[in-house]
């Protein structure tokens, strides 16, 4: 009976999309980046519009495959870095190429996890919902996406969330969900993850888990991550340190060119 | 017992009493479902409150008062907007600064018009008001906004839930934002005969929030909601009919919200 119900609203609801036209969230990007996923040159920028700058002459590039650490002391521009990157917020001045094309909102390409993400509290939506998110930016306006979804279960189950697929949002760890949000970015597709010091309190078996998934299971994507732990910094290949309003690099990446040379 | 069911429904006006609160009453309470829980409560009630001067406004001027109550909420929704835009204003001020702006206009048009008895429907409801051409007009705005909510449900469940990731899809949350403002117009101007200028934006609030407590997903909430609005509804039209003095409005509000508490009292605790 429920089935026979769910099947007809199902029909019903997708009928509407049928008399609208398919539209992109965004313009689409270029393919391919010319080996580097990240290089900035003279880049200034600031946290709010009217604010002073974080940093004045960032100058850094980060190769196709590398996990970059990203450190220094709190204020010295680590966040407002990584939310340039995202297309957030616009640079002062100075030129900066993120998978190949100057940061905007609606990449695909490109995927950014806040230090807090600002979730709505108790939102009535199951973990598997929020994972899906990330194909809407394969689907654009006017289109719905249903449950079954191989690439969604398979992003799940990489990130061990598989049995937690049905569990409401609101319910899980701080860990559970920010597992959740990476499977969201593998879902999306993006191939630069910006991430804001994704460890700040988390359980030691997410941590594991989300380790296990950036370090050891050679994906074939870019990591910038900011960090504050020292214990952590030689699983990276280039650790950027944010210095006096410079970024220096500290050493250089290596292992992972050979997989986009 | 069963008279008490049947015998209202020999009489026409009640028939379409029952259709339009049918229809106004499911509209609402799916879009409340996003004013609950996007908490935009408080913009709902000046969107509903501001009817008022268009309605009265449009009476006077001698066009459709649906037109006047449209352009009366958009005017409201775009007048907050512009002033939570400048610096020193908070968005909550704003759409309180609108609101009573909007009232206090309609109250001196209610005096222009000098006939504070003909407007108590237009405040509170009333059951016999509603005629063809409102069924058609309810009908017409519910369909708008039914469509546009299945149309845009992903986004505008994106945009509440996580509008930062919204703006980096680039699935435009603000204008997911001014797409639910529009709505919420349609929908109130849609209940105002039956449930009046000031008692509209329960028929977004009580359903919908009947819904968050028993519902796990968006989809569910809006399921709820609607169950809520139609039994209040037709019981609150039956009150109304058997105690002439307590008008529409007051009826389904209240018969709305037994639903509400007894999901509030027996629903899990979340």
């Amino acid at each position: 009976m429920k089935r026979a119900f769910d099947f007809l609203a199902r029909q019903l609801g997708d009928a509407v999309f049928s008399v609208l036209p398919r539209l992109a969230y965004a313009p689409a990007e270029k393919s391919g980046c010319g080996g580097l996923a990240v290089s900035a040159a003279a880049l200034a920028a600031s946290a709010r519009p009217d604010g002073p700058l974080a940093f004045r002459a960032a100058t850094f590039e980060i190769p196709c495959g590398c996990r970059t650490a990203l450190i220094g002391p709190n204020g010295s521009g680590k966040s407002t870095l990584l939310r340039v990157l995202a297309g957030l917020t616009v640079p002062r001045s100075g030129q900066v190429l993120v998978a190949g094309e100057p940061p905007r909102l609606g990449r695909r390409r490109v995927a950014y996890l806040a230090q807090r993400p600002h979730l709505a509290e108790n939102f009535p939506l199951r973990l598997r919902r929020l994972v899906q998110m990330g194909t809407y930016a394969h689907h654009g306006w006017f289109e719905e996406c249903h449950h079954g979804d191989q690439d969604v279960d398979a992003a799940l189950a990489r990130l061990g969330l598989t049995e937690l697929a049905d569990r409401p949002v609101h319910t899980l760890s701080g860990g559970q969900l920010q597992r959740g949000l990476i499977a969201r970015a593998v879902v999306q597709g993006a191939e630069v993850l910006l991430l804001d010091e994704p460890y700040a309190a988390l359980d030691q078996a997410s941590r594991e888990i989300i380790d296990r998934f950036l370090f050891e299971q050679g994906e074939a994507f870019t990591v910038v991550m900011a960090t504050h732990d020292p214990a952590d910094l030689g699983r990276f290949d280039r650790i950027l340190e944010l210095r006096d309003g410079a970024v220096v690099t500290r050493h250089a990446c290596s292992g992972h060119d050979h997989r986009h040379a | 017992m069963l008279e008490i069911l049947t015998e209202p429904l020999s009489e026409p006006f009640f028939v379409r009493a029952l259709a339009a609160v049918a229809l106004s009453g499911a509209t609402c309470a799916c879009l409340g479902a996003y004013v609950v829980l996007r908490r935009m409560a408080f913009v709902s009630t000046a969107l509903t409150h501001s009817i008022l001067p268009g309605v009265v406004g449009a009476l006077l001027l001698g066009v459709s008062p649906y037109l006047g109550a449209l352009a009366a909420a958009l005017l409201t929704a775009a007048g907050a907007a512009w002033l939570a835009s400048r610096k020193g204003t908070s968005e909550d001020s704003a759409v309180g600064v609108m609101l009573s702006v909007m009232f206090a206009a309609g109250v001196a048009l209610m005096q222009q018009a000098n006939s504070w008895r003909d407007f108590a429907g237009l405040l509170f409801g009333s059951v016999v008001s509603v005629g063809k051409d409102d069924l058609l007009v309810i009908g017409g705005t519910a369909t708008i906004v039914l469509f546009g909510l299945r149309a845009l449900h992903k986004e505008l469940e994106l945009a509440s839930f996580d509008e930062e990731y919204a703006s980096l899809l680039g699935a435009r949350p603000a204008l997911m934002r001014v797409v639910l403002l529009v709505l919420v117009a349609l929908g109130s101007v849609a209940c105002v005969r039956l449930v009046g200028a000031l008692l509209t934006t329960a028929l977004f609030v009580i359903p919908a929030a009947t819904g968050v407590l028993l519902g796990r997903t968006v989809p569910q909430v809006m399921a709820w909601g609607v169950g809520c609005a139609l039994v209040g509804g037709g019981a609150g039209l039956y009150l109304s009919y058997y105690l002439p003095s307590v008008p529409s409005g007051a009826g389904i509000v209240l018969c709305c919200t037994l639903p509400y508490l007894a999901a509030r009292l027996l629903a899990p605790r979340r």
